[in-house]
């Protein structure tokens, strides 16, 4: 389960993630950015209520990651520390930015 | 009340249908009120005018029952709605199992091989077209539910009571398996125990078959009188505590009730089909491999034709299967719970026998008694969980598998960190099965759970796909910077770091990947 809680205003845009992102529920976070990635110029994703990631998500991110990087920054807040983990294993501690 | 017995033969036209009729308003006058049988056993014909004879019986004596109906006459009564407005039996043909092979007996009957082709069923009970009835009904709903089972297409009669006519062509029962080929014990406890999963992962549709749970209240019950009060009161909650369940179980499954036809396994014997718990099942089946016989290791001989001890390694080996551990402490306490209700329903069923006024048959009692209490003193519930599950290897049936794991992992007070990350790990094993292992058919993957005493999780994962290694994989270089990121390898990278060990092996046809967490 994944829900996600979009705020668009301009460039900026604000998504709260709440649930799991794994292998089933990766497609739906890829989907709702696709919309109007390429445009923005800053990207938050609020991990208050995330419970869990997977290689899957990462991806997702990675992959979000690129195309905001271009005109842009993405930032992610409140990972909590199980997560956190995961991207300190993963190398993704250093290539995101993390508040 | 007496039956009025009346018999017609011959032919009932028009010419003599108002002298029978006569006769039988006669007899059913002298004795008021009395359940009349018509006999048609050697009657050829009826026309319209001794119908009407049945009708004028039929309003004085709503009751009316006609036996033994030719087909010619069943015909004309079909034809004219007579079937659906009164009681009707059919003639049964009459079958000679002088000298035939008896390939079982049951409770309710015994089975004998007639031709290559053919079983019948004859039933003890003399008066058995009900009970007949009962199995062709439940045989034929397992049949729709997808079990594989054979279905009577006749009933005959032998001797003074009925039986039912199967096609088997050339079947083998797994008792006789086990004693003509020892040397594929496993496969043959593999065969059976896929069948036992298949029957109890099948959901039957609401108020269709009887409910265990209440068969085994009932011996709960019965036993109030025979055993101490505390220990009584324990009993009982134990079976209450057990929840009710819309899947099937069969309720005699023993190695004589499954067949090997050509490559095909079939169930037979579906009168004792019922809904509930597998736990209900595993005692009879401890009962039939075990129990019956702990007191006289001779009596499996007598009712299998294989000796204790090879009951008891079957069982064993069944028991390992079913529950998909190799563990002895595991398969004991199941092994234990099960044995609460399989001794009650052998207790009761000995003492309904008058088995406490004949001195071995007491000594059997006691002896069942003993461990019943035994085995109540150190039980807590009747509930077990299963720790191997087979799912398709598709994507949407990670949720299955997740939940599975995340059952086991409460149950044992996982800490929430390691708990995601055996999730996670489990998630990449099984994604990588499921999209490469068969691509672009399709299988199934098995995933096993144990706990050690270390404590620690160790997850096992098995396919028939591809060989492949997954950990042979370089690891992805995590320093790189985003760009130079690839998008693949992370999964099996993430696995690798996050659990103590894993390891991968290719053994008879099956990857196998094990890993393991402490916790």
């Amino acid at each position: 389960m994944l829900n996600i809680n979009k705020n668009i205003e301009g460039n900026k845009a604000l998504y709260q993630l709440e649930g799991r992102l794994d292998t089933v529920t990766s497609p739906d976070l890829e989907n709702a950015l696709k919309e109007n990635i390429e445009s923005l110029e800053e990207l938050v994703l609020d991990f208050a209520n995330l419970e869990y990631i997977s290689s899957a998500g990462l991806r997702v991110l990675l992959a979000a990651h690129k195309i905001v990087s271009k005109n842009g920054q993405m930032k992610l807040t409140n990972v909590n520390s199980t997560i956190m983990e995961i991207f300190d294993v993963t190398g993704f501690s250093d290539i995101l930015t993390i508040e | 009340m007496e039956n009025i017995n009346i018999t017609l033969k011959g032919r009932i036209d028009s010419s003599n249908a108002p002298a029978i009729e006569q006769e039988i308003m006669a007899k059913i006058e002298d004795s008021s009120g009395a359940p009349v049988v018509i006999d048609m056993t050697d009657l050829e014909y009826i026309s319209s005018a001794g119908l009407r004879v049945l009708l004028k019986v039929k309003k004085s004596n709503p009751d009316l029952k006609i036996t033994n109906v030719s087909s010619e006459v069943y015909e004309i009564l079909d034809m004219t709605g007579f079937t659906e407005m009164m009681n009707v039996e059919k003639a049964y043909k009459t079958v000679s199992v002088e000298g035939c092979e008896v390939i079982g007996i049951g409770a309710n009957g015994t089975v004998y091989r007639i031709d290559n082709d053919t079983v019948v069923k004859a039933y003890n009970n003399a008066d058995a077209l009900e009970d007949i009835q009962h199995e062709r009904e439940v045989a034929r709903l397992a049949l729709v539910l997808g079990l594989p089972t054979a279905i009577s297409y006749d009933v005959v009669k032998v001797g003074d009571s009925y039986a039912s006519v199967f096609e088997l062509l050339n079947a083998r029962s797994f008792t006789k398996l086990i004693i003509a080929e020892p040397d594929r014990l496993d496969w043959i406890a593999g065969e059976f125990v896929k069948l036992l999963k298949q029957i109890h992962s099948t959901v039957v549709p609401e108020g269709k078959l009887p409910s265990m749970k209440e068969k085994a209240l009932d011996a709960a019950e019965f036993m109030r009188d025979y055993m101490p009060q505390d220990k009584y009161e324990k009993l009982v909650s134990l079976v209450k505590a057990v929840p009710e369940s819309d899947h099937m179980v069969h309720g005699d499954y023993h190695t004589k009730n499954v067949m090997l036809q050509g490559d095909e396994v079939l169930l037979i014997d579906m009168d004792t089909l019922a809904t509930g718990n597998p736990i209900f099942e595993l005692a009879y089946m401890y009962n039939a491999f075990q129990g019956y016989s702990e007191y006289d290791h001779e009596q499996i001989m007598r009712f299998q034709g294989y000796d204790f001890e090879t009951g008891t390694k079957f069982w064993h080996k069944v028991l390992s299967l079913y529950l998909g551990t190799d563990s002895d402490e595991k398969i004991r306490e199941v092994e234990d719970k099960a044995r609460i209700l399989g001794y009650i329903r052998m207790i009761r069923g000995s003492i309904k026998r008058g088995g406490l006024d004949d001195t071995k048959k007491k000594e059997e009692i006691d002896m069942w008694m003993n461990e019943l209490f035994e085995l109540l003193d150190k039980t807590d519930s009747l509930l077990f969980t299963i720790d191997e599950i087979e799912v398709e290897a598709t994507v949407e049936n990670l949720k299955e598998v997740q939940a599975f794991i995340d059952e086991h992992l409460e149950k044992v007070d996982c800490p929430v960190k390691a708990s995601m990350q055996i999730s996670l790990a489990a998630e990449e094993i099984f994604v990588n099965i499921a999209n490469y292992a068969y691509a672009p058919d399709k299988g199934n993957a098995t995933v096993r759970i144990e706990v050690t005493k270390e404590p620690a999780v160790i997850i096992t994962f098995v396919d028939q796909g591809v060989p492949y290694d997954p950990l042979a994989k370089e690891d992805p270089d995590v320093s790189l910077p985003a760009d130079a990121r690839k998008i693949g390898g992370l999964g099996i990278f993430l696995t690798k770091k996050t659990m103590d060990d894993v390891v991968y092996e290719y053994k008879d046809g099956s990857n196998i990947l094990r890993m393991k967490k402490i916790i």
